[in-house]
């Protein structure tokens, strides 16, 4: 019993990179025997606690991480906010991902201590056996044991690796389910009336993932009988063929997924439509969405739909709107094709 | 082919030198910035998208109208969005039924760069192209030297609007001035026309307030609604270490002994930023440190709407402040900043200052 309690706390905030790297940082925290508390789903409270105190330019996103932080302030003896700003050679995460732990401890003091270990395969000169040095001197905190600590790291890693395997889908995979042989996710409600449509679901995946700040769509397109695929699942392959078209890099690493879903998507033709969800002042969104709108507007037989989310988003208007991009593309389907490509703020 | 650029604040007088060296007699210089050069680019982008990008288009869309056809534009692979201005411009443009061609000059890439540039020289040779390109980052030299006498002359002249004048006389005097003999001479020129022909107020005191944040936010008057000027005419020297120097100037960038202000600015911010994170975060924040050590009053920190790195810097701006009592003010700017709303800001962030100097001398 003494043993639980000595247990030290460690808060994850669940917004931003957690919906990314979740098992990867829990498998770490829990095999060093640390207790891991991952803040609540994103509700109204955490949301109006986070737009009262966040800087008001940030992003609708980064402004949510600020509520969670908040939200765990109380509970914890560590908040984790890692300084991450990339995996790979030259491609980098948003800035703000680096800064975000210095801005939350600048800005609250009263936070608990934040563990922010910095990693930036990127830009700076990080390397894996960095990362995972850096990874063995933070496990220090949880525990003395050498070994411990080894065996942490590399079954968090083995946990993140199965996890990116059972999320991105197989070129093979893909065909099935563009040949409706197979269901990537939630299976669409049908109705007799109509044909199921296929649409592809684009987006930073802290916004796919969290129902609140997507205004729950994923569930709102299920409800109308259209099958999903998320740029999340898509084979990397086929995103990194589609950069290879353009004649600059797309540095920003999580844009390249983005960009790279919607042109395979208006190349290959075999979705209905394209809702790409965007957040009201991500740097990196405006120029993907400017890109993939031009795109979209040389080569108009795929339907795109931009949506841009901020605090001030309300269902009614968000429902309206998908309602109608149904609508659009079934007809579109039965009797003539319908050409758009349109960016509305909801 | 008709070569162009877009404006940006008195760094296109370096770029027209550098023009001129290379022997390109079809320049087309661009104009400054109005209201129709913001309305212009705002049209056509994305609008979220940072204010410089909506300027700079705004500004070639302009340029193009003149019938420009080769225009430069650079190619930065860095944490903020710089590194799309170009691909996007040629997508926009396109789109937009222009037909040119955009140069990029890739900074960090030494070999690619001399290889556009030797494009751009297609009058001279590779040699004649490099000293060329000497000449320009001399002459940035210089132009930053009249900048620093203008705003600080500018505070303290007797008849309002004299070192404007004077100043501008001397940007064209940097910029038609040949011969590296010459070139050498322009800084005992510009110093010296400086001194007789502003008359000052010897006895002031003025404040002291030094700008930094953004590149494009502090250099493009047409943006930060000319606020250096604005400072002088309340009588406040200002004073801005945020300049091309660091990246064009190759000569003192070899230079191991120069003490470079962003340098220094970086080890200061450590506390607060200690990763780089792209734009000038660690440089805003430790400016704020190194001014108050050189004994400035007060520092303006300027940043465009939506720029993701100096957004990180405000947020950790006030910390600074207090830890090292030293006043800053964060602007924000857009294509729609009003004159009135900088204007009161500053007029109040003045006598703040006052206050707090007077309090400090007993008086």
């Amino acid at each position: 019993m003494s043993k639980l309690e000595t247990k030290i706390r460690v808060g994850i905030p669940r917004a931003l990179l957690y919906y990314k790297y979740s098992d990867l940082w829990i498998t770490f925290f829990k095999e060093l025997g640390a207790e891991v508390i991952v803040s609540p789903k994103t509700t109204k409270k955490i949301k109006d606690d986070a737009v009262k105190l966040a800087p008001d330019e940030d992003c609708y996103s980064t402004k949510l991480y600020f509520g969670h932080a908040i939200a765990l302030k109380d509970q914890v003896d560590f908040l984790f906010i890692p300084r991450y700003g990339g995996r790979r050679k030259k491609y980098v995460g948003c800035p703000k991902f680096i800064g975000l732990a210095e801005v939350l401890q600048s800005m609250l003091p009263e936070l608990p201590d934040i563990l922010m270990p910095h990693y930036n395969r990127g830009m700076d000169r990080s390397t894996r056996i960095g990362l995972v040095i850096k990874a063995f001197r933070l496990g220090k905190i949880f525990t003395k044991n050498p070994i411990t600590r080894i065996r942490a790291i590399t079954r968090a890693f083995r946990a993140q690796k199965i996890h990116e395997r059972s999320l991105i889908i197989d070129e093979e995979t893909l065909n099935r389910w563009e040949n409706s042989e197979t269901i990537l996710n939630d299976f669409p409600i049908y109705n007799e009336k109509y044909k199921a449509l296929k649409i592809a679901l684009v987006g930073h995946s802290y916004v796919l993932n969290d129902p609140f700040s997507s205004l729950d769509i994923r569930s709102l397109l299920q409800e109308y009988g259209v099958d999903i695929i998320t740029s999340e699942q898509m084979p990397r392959i086929l995103i990194e063929k589609q950069m290879a078209r353009l004649e600059y890099d797309i540095y920003f690493d999580y844009e390249r997924e983005i960009l790279g879903t919607i042109m395979h998507f208006l190349e290959s033709k075999t979705v209905d439509g394209i809702i790409h969800l965007m957040i009201f002042s991500c740097g990196p969104d405006s120029i993907a969405g400017e890109i993939a709108s031009r795109f979209s507007k040389r080569d108009t037989t795929i339907p795109l739909l931009q949506l841009v989310f901020d605090e001030l988003t309300g269902e009614a208007g968000m429902r309206t709107r998908i309602e109608a991009f149904v609508d659009m593309l079934r007809r579109s389907i039965e009797k003539q094709t319908v050409f758009l490509t349109a960016q509305v703020h909801i | 082919m008709p070569l162009s650029f877009p404006y940006v604040g008195t760094f296109t007088y370096v770029f027209e030198s550098i023009a001129r060296g290379m022997k390109r007699d079809d320049v087309i210089v661009p104009n400054e910035p109005t209201y129709r050069t913001k309305q212009l680019g705002s049209q056509v982008s994305s609008e979220f998208v940072c204010t410089p990008f909506k300027m700079l288009l705004g500004s070639i869309i302009e340029v193009l109208e003149q019938g420009a056809y080769e225009i430069v534009a650079t190619v930065f692979v860095d944490y903020c969005r710089l590194g799309y201005y170009s691909p996007l411009y040629k997508i926009i443009l396109e789109d937009l039924g222009y037909e040119f061609d955009l140069i990029n000059l890739d900074w960090f890439d030494k070999v690619d760069f001399f290889r556009s540039f030797k494009k751009l020289a297609c009058n001279v040779n590779a040699i004649q192209a490099f000293q060329a390109f000497r000449v320009g980052w001399i002459k940035n030299r210089y132009i930053d030297l009249i900048d620093k006498l203008l705003y600080s002359y500018g505070a303290v002249e007797i008849e309002k609007g004299t070192a404007y004048n004077v100043a501008h006389k001397l940007y064209r005097t940097v910029v038609e001035t040949d011969g590296m003999k010459n070139v050498r001479m322009l800084p005992e020129i510009i110093q010296k026309t400086f001194d007789d022909q502003v008359e000052i107020d010897k006895e002031l005191n003025p404040l002291k307030v030094g700008i930094v944040g953004e590149l494009y936010a502090v250099v493009e008057p047409a943006i930060n609604l000319d606020i250096m000027r604005r400072l002088n005419d309340i009588g406040v020297v200002a004073f801005t270490p945020i300049t091309f120097t660091r990246w064009i100037d190759l000569g003192q960038r070899m230079n191991p002994f120069k003490k470079w202000h962003y340098k220094s600015c970086i080890k200061h911010a450590k506390p607060y930023v200690r990763y780089p994170l792209g734009g000038k975060t660690r440089e805003s924040l430790g400016s704020v440190v190194e001014f108050k050590e050189q004994g400035w009053d007060g520092v303006i920190h300027l940043y465009p709407f939506t720029c993701m790195p100096e957004i990180i810097s405000r947020s950790i701006l006030p910390q600074v402040s207090r830890e090292h009592d030293m006043p800053v003010l964060s602007l924000v700017l857009d294509e729609h900043t009003g004159e009135a709303g900088i204007q009161t800001r500053l007029e109040a962030f003045v006598d703040l200052l006052e206050r707090k100097r007077n309090k400090g001398t007993g008086i």
